[in-house]
């Protein structure tokens, strides 16, 4: 079986600029694949080299099997996009906008999509130019969906959006995985990808640094916490608690890291009264650091 | 007319077209009315128009014979500057939009994700910028139809849709290779610039031609002496001229065709 997408020693030059160098990906059908990394690390790039938009320097590309170049068409019938830079037809109504994009593709299930504008709360009768930054997103992100595509592209999809129409998304995104259909997201937005992916890939200036399932990547994160006790505690009891370090303590206040799971670090904890946990996500750069800081030895 | 790109690129047209339309319209009718002025005081005209240096003439007027005759009249004051003039903003203005445009404007990824060929973007912006033209040639005529009539002009009205349809080929040329531009950089500031600056070469080599001996031989290369040379207004279209224009416009079309579909497309 093919997978929904497979790159190959990918390499892309903007003249003497290179944002992509090799970068080798296999999205299996069926999953939800994140593609994280900081603004500029290449992710736009690879995703409008699976559209056809540019032209790799290097190295070749495949969607379901085909060739993004040579079959384009084929590709982008099967796949629906959401852009990161999202510019719509500003002179449009949300529903004319809907139909062009239809009549391209050659008809889509109406009444799915009609469920779909409510779910997301869209307003199809507004003018593009009308709509706040959060609702155009929505009206692209029912252009990304409604014609059910095998695989969905999206370029940091939930960019604007309000907490409800997020977690809308989600669920999208797990209906689309439950049918046994494929999503592709970037992002620069780590909880973001741990919620909804199955896999990550982690890039950074063109290079891919780790491919991980959600499960260990999490495993392997450092998580910076602080924990506020009612007296003062003694250090040592918690620089020996498996996968903590940098413990200081000051007085009744406690900072460590922790790598992966927090159990025998609030287990420890317990024995103490705790007044506050103060857990900091990590950013993307302390995501790169643990890969990197030789956070661990079995880097793949 | 969400149809297709074909009747999406004119539908977003449509309020430029019709005030291009109108536009047309009155510039046909308020040239009209000082025709039977001109006319009636022929000789007076023809004087003055003895007494100015032919060079400053042809700028704009081209080889100016008897502009007291409904052909002259219309020939100097309508077709050799101002109607071109009008024409090609008209085309190039469509033309760059087409590709380069909607390219800035970032609309472009959106279309593209459809399963919709670079190559039929491209033909379907073409067909509507050729139905346009046509529209507003069309419009044109019909206005110079109906004005040169209630002034009492005698005219062939046969002969007026061979010149406007010279016209509209000419317009095409023009708007052609802004498209070709756009579709080939994606820049449709550029793409304006470069027609607009060619159009103005080239109509000066054709207008000043007659009169600047060092310029007759850049006379043939300039789609203005196709458009107008044979004077399609007395003689009819001349086919062999006419089939320049119209090619120029279909090779610049393949120009497109290939340059887009190999290029990046911007960001």
């Amino acid at each position: 079986m093919n997978g929904a997408v497979q790159t190959e020693n990918l390499v892309k030059f903007y003249g003497r600029h290179q944002a992509l160098d090799g970068v080798s990906l296999a999205v299996a059908e069926g999953e939800v694949f994140g593609y994280l990394g900081p603004n500029g690390a290449g992710k736009t790039t690879t995703i409008r080299v699976l559209l056809d938009f540019i032209r790799p320097t290097g190295g070749t590309a495949l969607v379901f099997g085909l060739d993004a170049r040579r079959s384009s068409r084929e590709i982008r019938r099967r796949v629906g996009y959401l852009p990161g830079d999202l510019v719509l037809y500003e002179n449009l109504t949300g529903q004319e906008l809907l139909t062009y994009a239809a009549n391209l593709r050659g008809g889509v299930d109406w009444r799915f999509a009609q469920r779909l504008a409510e779910r997301l709360e869209c307003d199809l009768s507004k003018r593009i130019h009308s709509l706040s930054h959060g609702n155009k997103q929505k009206v692209g992100l029912l252009l990304a969906f409604m014609s059910r595509p095998e695989l969905v592209i999206l370029d940091e999809p939930t960019t604007g959006l309000d907490p409800l129409g997020q977690h809308e998304f989600y669920r999208l995104v797990q209906e689309v995985k439950a049918e046994g259909r494929t999503v592709f997201l970037s992002s620069h937005n780590l909880p973001e990808v741990e919620r909804v992916c199955d896999r990550v890939a982690i890039v950074r200036e063109g290079k891919l640094v780790a491919v991980e399932s959600v499960t260990t990547l999490k495993a392997h994160l450092l998580r910076r916490l602080e924990l506020q006790f009612a007296a003062p505690v003694p250090p040592d009891v918690f620089s020996g608690v498996a996968g903590v370090r940098d413990v200081t303590v000051e007085n009744s206040r406690l900072r460590c890291t922790v790598m992966g799971s927090l159990d025998s670090l609030i287990k420890t904890a317990a024995r103490f009264e705790v007044v506050n946990v103060i857990s900091q996500e990590p950013t993307l750069e302390e995501v790169f650091l643990s890969y990197y800081g030789g956070g661990r030895g079995d880097a793949s | 007319m969400l149809r297709n790109v074909f009747w999406k690129s004119l539908r977003d047209q449509r309020r430029a077209l019709a005030w291009w339309g109108i536009g047309l319209v009155l510039l046909a009718v308020t040239t009209l009315l000082f025709y039977p002025a001109i006319r009636d005081s022929q000789e007076l005209i023809q004087q003055a128009m003895q007494a100015f240096p032919k060079e400053l003439l042809a700028i704009f007027a081209g080889e100016v014979t008897d502009i007291a005759s409904p052909v002259g009249f219309l020939n100097t004051q309508l077709f050799f500057f101002m109607a071109p003039l009008l024409f090609l903003a008209f085309a190039i203005a469509f033309g760059s939009g087409a590709i380069a445009g909607e390219e800035e404007r970032g609309t472009l990824d959106l279309l593209l994700a459809n399963p919709v060929a670079r190559r039929r973007v491209v033909v379907e912006k073409f067909a509507a910028m050729v139905v346009a033209t046509i529209a507003l040639a069309t419009t044109f005529w019909a206005g110079l139809t109906v004005g040169s009539k209630a002034v009492g002009m005698e005219i062939n009205v046969v002969r007026l849709a061979e010149m406007t349809v010279s016209l509209a080929l000419l317009g095409l040329v023009f708007g052609s290779l802004a498209l070709a531009f756009g579709a080939a950089r994606g820049n449709s500031g550029l793409s304006i610039g470069v027609a607009s600056a060619l159009g103005v070469a080239f109509y000066f080599a054709n207008a000043l031609a007659p009169a600047v001996e060092a310029l007759e031989p850049l006379r043939n290369f300039s789609p203005f002496y196709y458009y107008i040379g044979a004077d399609p207004l007395t003689n009819g279209l001349n086919l062999a001229h006419a089939g320049v224009l119209a090619g120029l416009s279909v090779l610049l079309l393949i120009v497109a065709l290939v340059t887009f579909e190999r290029r990046d497309l911007r960001v």
